[in-house]
């Protein structure tokens, strides 16, 4: 079975953007899979879909069998529970340092104590952290930042981990550093969705890619790079 | 939810309080004083009303004679009233015992009376007690009618007075009471609001992590029970003490004035309070709670 699978997915958002238009994707566990494409193509829109956070107007997302469009509200929280995401924007608390970003998500969830803390510090050494563990995130450079936010994403043990545009506000060197760490994490046995426009990126890790345009997908191809002449 | 997410809410409660300590205070102290005025008002038409049903409980009345009646007329009319069911008692006070209580009554200033000379310008009366409070009207009408009778006395013009002084204290008191509380429940609702935005980032993330809706919801909703909570201990304890302590003051310099004692009363005004205030605090929640879903 298919860990993501779009069929015929179709999104206007209520001031007329048609922003996805009958899209079909499938995409297994384990896999990691580019999404490429200019802005107001439609990446962002289809990795919101994937975590509830806009519904489709037509079409059916499915993530691990269930249906995401139609889920009761109830189990919204149990579906993000699943799903890690990383932004652009890094979205981190400032005033709390690097541990209680991280532990912030296992928290809420009600994980116990002792196991947050050793997650924790799992997590804070699979993205290279553990001597900051205690700054707080404007003491922190933005590629730090990015690292606090991934940890956080990983600290649940996700299913599928989404990166929107994860390198968007690091410099080439803090990107390559990001990107590594995200092949390490699905090398690891995550399934790895990430949105980008970093040409080189795409074209260094040989992996699949799914270029969108217009709402549409236009070529889906495996161990490609960003555009299509380059390969061919 | 566990022991400790409970302990999370709470913190979270606590950080929004302090972060915003003047919002707090000012929720607090607005709750405070509505609840006091209410409180207030409780305990004072409650005390009017204890005066009044004493007052009611007299069953005295009073029938006076005009000056012309003979003492034969007056011991028909005694045995006639006797007679009645409704009457307790009944007897005859002269017009002689009468000015000599007056003057008993006027203790120190018996003296003025001595002006009067040996002219004595009250009259014969009947002393007549109902049976019940109930029976006083009625006995009251039975003696108007009696023979040589041209007044009749008894309490029911100071109770009406005194029950529509009731009537005022109560709506005066509840229409201020629930003005005041209207104006608390903004101020504890908008100390929320500023709480929500100030935490939108902090609530999309936990939305974002998988945190339920009750666990974004409920650090709010014990902010306005914390808020409420507060100024109804503040309220009722004040209420309490304060009329405790006017309780013991007035029980000394005015014992002949039937006030409602403290316990279980003040106890119950100040339990009211309470309950009250959290009423408050979680409608103060209710009202923001569109606000946090467009967080």
């Amino acid at each position: 079975m298919q860990l993501i699978s779009l069929r015929n997915v179709s999104k206007v958002y209520p001031n007329g953007v048609a922003a996805l238009r009958g899209v079909e994707l499938e995409i297994s566990k384990g896999e990691f899979t580019f999404l490429v494409g200019p802005s107001g193509a439609g990446k962002s829109t289809l990795l919101r879909l994937l975590f509830r956070e806009e519904v489709p107007t037509s079409g059916v997302v499915l993530v691990n069998g269930h249906d995401v469009g139609r889920m009761r509200r109830r189990q919204i929280p149990f579906l993000r529970r699943q799903i890690g995401v990383v932004f652009q924007d890094f979205r981190l608390l400032p005033q709390r340092t690097v541990v209680e970003n991280i532990a912030f998500a296992l928290r809420v969830t009600e994980v116990h104590p002792r196991e947050i803390k050793r997650r924790v510090s799992q997590v804070l050494e699979l993205v290279g952290l553990t001597d900051r563990a205690l700054a707080v995130p404007p003491q922190l450079s933005g590629g730090e930042q990015q690292r606090v936010a991934l940890a956080r994403a990983m600290v649940g043990h996700p299913l599928v981990l989404l990166a929107d545009e994860p390198t968007g506000n690091l410099d080439p060197a803090n990107a390559n550093g990001m990107m590594r760490t995200l092949l390490e994490i699905n090398r690891l046995g995550t399934t790895v969705i990430m949105a980008t426009h970093a040409a080189q990126l795409v074209d260094r890790a040989r992996q699949r890619v799914v270029a969108m345009e217009d709402g549409q997908i236009r070529r889906d191809a495996l161990a490609a790079s960003y555009s299509e002449e380059v390969v061919r | 939810m566990r022991l400790r997410t409970w302990a999370f809410c709470l913190t979270e409660a606590n950080q929004n309080l302090l972060r915003n300590p003047v919002l707090a205070i000012a929720s607090i102290t607005t709750t405070a004083v509505s609840l006091l005025v209410l409180g207030v008002f409780l305990l004072l038409s409650a005390n009017v009303n204890q005066i009044t049903n004493t007052i009611e409980n007299q069953v005295a009345v009073r029938a006076f004679f005009s000056q012309s009646t003979t003492s034969a007329q007056e011991a028909a009319a005694l045995a006639a009233v006797r007679g009645s069911p409704k009457v307790r008692s009944a007897k005859i006070v002269t017009r002689a015992q009468a000015l000599s209580q007056l003057k008993h009554e006027f203790g120190d200033q018996g003296s003025v009376l001595n002006s009067l000379g040996s002219a004595n310008p009250l009259e014969d009366s009947l002393s007549v007690t109902a049976r019940t409070p109930s029976d006083v009207a009625s006995v009251a009408k039975q003696l108007s009618r009696v023979t040589g009778v041209v007044r009749v006395s008894y309490q029911s013009q100071v109770v009406s007075r005194l029950f529509s002084l009731i009537d005022g204290i109560r709506a005066v008191g509840l229409g201020l009471g629930i003005l005041l509380l209207l104006g608390a429940l903004l101020v504890i609702n908008n100390a929320i609001r500023l709480g929500i935005i100030a935490r939108r980032r902090e609530i999309a993330i936990m939305r974002l992590v998988g945190a339920t809706e009750s666990l974004v919801h409920w650090p709010f909703i014990l902010e306005g029970l914390i808020l409420g909570l507060i100024g109804s201990v503040v309220a009722a304890g004040a209420s309490w003490w304060g009329y405790a302590a006017l309780y013991s003051s007035a029980s000394r310099s005015l014992p002949f004035v039937p006030l409602v004692t403290p316990i279980p009363f003040a106890r119950d005004i100040a339990l009211l309070l309470v309950i009250l205030g959290v009423l408050l605090g979680t409608v103060g929640f209710r009202l923001s709670v569109r606000r946090l879903a467009r967080v």
